[in-house]
């Protein structure tokens, strides 16, 4: 999920952009100038502190979020969670008043909601700047053949979004309430442990958030169809977020196959800035950054691997996105709209669209089938040089999950946390329990194998090693804790 | 989803592969039954490989899931039939395809990798004495990978 709250403004591309180009953050290696707790211990410590001032001071930067009570690293209370989760499904609703040059800001839904991680305002951004192809509602497949009949006639029967399961088995027996009710505690279990209610808590919360994703995308559904029966029954009324089938037809008889889903989209698609190969917006906004892991060339199944509270967290790493076709590093993608088509959201009423020989609409297909032919041989000449990723033209993987960054740093703190824990509880079996082997084990192989009794001043110097690491650790988590 | 699959399946169907076949499952499309031949000049040349293929719920955007179920001795697979091969793991791409992996597990086949082993004692063998393991894969190839007696004899 995305976690920089408040909207993007346009000027924050370049920046972003230009920070998340590395790969890993060298931690610790910059102080940062807004940590004003008294800095004392280890650097360790110091790396952890100078890792969250950084990236606090980088996401204000680079999503212009102001004022202290937006710090993504704040842990959020799981009502602001949900609500969090409610705004972004609301965005992802596809709504047929919101268009631009036939497509929408919201996806059709041939992945699942779960995956739709990307930040929607970002997204929605840039199609409304035509730096992004829109979602436009994919076909199945295409038949050349299709008279201009046949081809209206299967547009208008395409749904906004694609169907929602009924019952998902995930749900069932799930209580929801009424959705209306911003408040759902009552349906939790008071006599069930705070665990449990927890578990509930949050399986109803998901439940409840599917069913007002369907109810939403209904009521944008059934009026959508409302207003194109009304068109039907009186063909003179125009309506202005109704499409032209000029419109319709010109979008759909000029289309091509996402190489990725094999589905049928209206030209022109992105294209890879490397290797100008195709993308759909849908399969374009999957394409991200692999979770935060520890590098790996080859794990062997055969052995078992380290376990990841015992590795350093700062090692964690998180590549960019490769092209899915090149394999290039930094994947991003350019987009060219139509030179003949600007309508929707900036642009004319998508029921005026008009095609530039109305007449007679074939007559425009062998027309625009020349004029791509010219488009072709223009692009073939801009074809060799690649776009690099940084080029203001490209929308990169990153730029639509500008919150790669923050993921990274909460990572690698939690892992810090859970080792700083781990160590600690470690350390005070040491100091209450003098018998215990741990200690005993330490205290030993400090004095090489010697009677450690016959040594008191190295038994001595191990335990006020031992007080010291129990303060830096006791330190380090109430640090983390913010 | 479901569209997403149902397309390529048709393709895999309609227009197959030479020597490689994948069928899905009646109940459950994201279940494939694979064969492959093995490749001429190879230890494996004149068997026919079963193998399982799994799309998990966010194909393409991760790798399907393979595995052999005929016994096979090959350095880069083990005794359970998992497959090391880099395009089912990190140089995964939702660009690639069944039709792809499936190729990727063929010429695996032709040339085995010792040196990025998964079965670390056939490797050790494979380095060490190639002729004893070649002759090895020939003979469980001969044992376990016999076409049965429905399917064409490949020349």
């Amino acid at each position: 999920m995305g976690n920089v709250p408040g909207k993007i403004d346009g000027g924050q591309e370049t920046v972003s952009r230009k920070q998340h180009r590395s790969e890993s953050l060298n931690l610790g290696s910059q102080g940062p100038k807004s940590v004003n707790r008294s800095r004392r211990a280890t650097s360790l410590v110091g790396n952890l502190l100078s890792a969250s001032g950084r990236a606090r001071s980088d996401s204000y930067n680079s999503s212009g979020l102001n004022g202290n009570s937006s710090n993504p690293y704040k842990k959020k209370s799981t009502k602001e969670k949900e609500r969090f989760r409610e705004k972004h499904a609301r965005q992802l609703v596809v709504k047929y008043t919101e268009t631009v040059d036939g497509g929408f800001l919201a996806p059709f839904g041939c992945y699942s909601f779960d995956k739709l991680d990307y930040d929607a305002d970002v997204v929605k951004g840039l199609i409304i700047d035509r730096k992004l192809a829109p979602f436009y509602t994919p076909l199945q497949d295409f038949d050349e053949s299709w008279t201009r009949e046949e081809v209206l006639k299967i547009v208008d029967g395409l749904p906004l979004h694609s169907s929602f399961q009924q019952e998902p088995e995930e749900f069932e027996g799930v209580p929801i309430g009424d959705l209306n009710d911003e408040d759902f505690d009552y349906l939790l279990d008071p006599t069930a442990s705070k665990r449990e209610q927890r578990r509930q808590r949050s399986k109803i919360s998901r439940a409840r958030l599917y069913f007002k994703r369907v109810s939403w995308q209904e009521r944008s559904n059934e009026h959508f169809l409302e207003l194109k029966l009304l068109s039907r029954r009186q063909p003179e009324q125009k309506i202005p977020t109704l499409p032209s089938n000029d419109l319709k037809y010109t979008l759909y008889k000029n289309g091509a196959e996402c190489p990725i889903c094999f589905l049928y989209f209206p030209m022109p698609l992105n294209v890879s800035g490397c290797c100008k190969q195709p993308i759909c917006s849908e399969c374009f906004v999957q394409i991200k950054r692999a979770p935060p892991h520890f590098p790996h060339d080859e794990v062997d199944p055969t052995q078992d691997e380290e376990p990841d509270e015992m590795k350093d967290p700062n090692l964690l790493v998180s590549e960019p996105a490769n092209c899915p076709y090149c394999a290039i590093s930094e994947f991003g993608v350019t987009y060219e709209p139509r030179k003949d088509m600007r309508t929707g959201i900036n642009g004319m009423h998508v029921s005026e669209y008009k095609a530039a020989d109305s007449k007679d609409c074939d007559g425009l297909v062998s027309d625009s089938s020349s004029n791509e032919g010219e488009e072709i041989v223009a692009k073939e000449q801009t074809r060799r040089g690649s776009i690099a990723a940084d080029d203001p033209s490209v929308v990169t993987s990153d730029s639509i999950r500008p919150d790669w960054e923050i993921n990274l740093i909460k990572e690698r703190l939690r892992l810090a946390r859970k080792s700083a824990k781990a160590t600690a509880i470690h350390m005070s079996n040491q100091l209450i329990d003098p018998e215990h082997p741990s200690r005993h084990a330490s205290v030993s192989s400090s004095v090489d194998g010697r009677d450690c009794g016959s040594s008191p001043q190295r038994r001595q110097k191990t335990l006020d090693e031992l007080d010291d690491e129990m303060i830096q650790q006791a330190i380090k988590l109430s640090l983390q804790e913010h | 989803m479901q569209s997403l699959q149902t397309q390529e399946t048709e393709r895999l169907v309609s227009d197959p592969v030479p020597g490689i076949t994948a069928e899905p499952h009646d109940d459950n499309l994201r279940y494939f039954q694979v064969t492959i031949e093995g490749p001429q000049q190879s230890p494996y040349e004149n068997g026919i490989f079963q193998l399982e293929l799994f799309l998990p719920d966010d194909y393409p955007m991760e790798a399907p899931k393979v595995r052999f179920l005929t016994k096979i001795y090959h350095p880069n697979i083990d005794r359970l039939g998992r497959i090391c091969l880099d395009v089912l793991k990190n140089n995964w791409s939702p660009a690639l395809q069944i039709r792809t992996v499936l190729l990727s597990v063929q010429a695996l086949l032709a040339s085995p990798n010792p040196n990025d082993p998964l079965a670390n004692d056939v490797a050790e063998e494979w380095i060490k004495h190639e002729d004893t393991a070649i002759a090895e894969a020939k003979q469980w190839t001969e044992l376990y990978a016999k076409p049965t007696q429905s399917e064409p004899q490949p020349e």
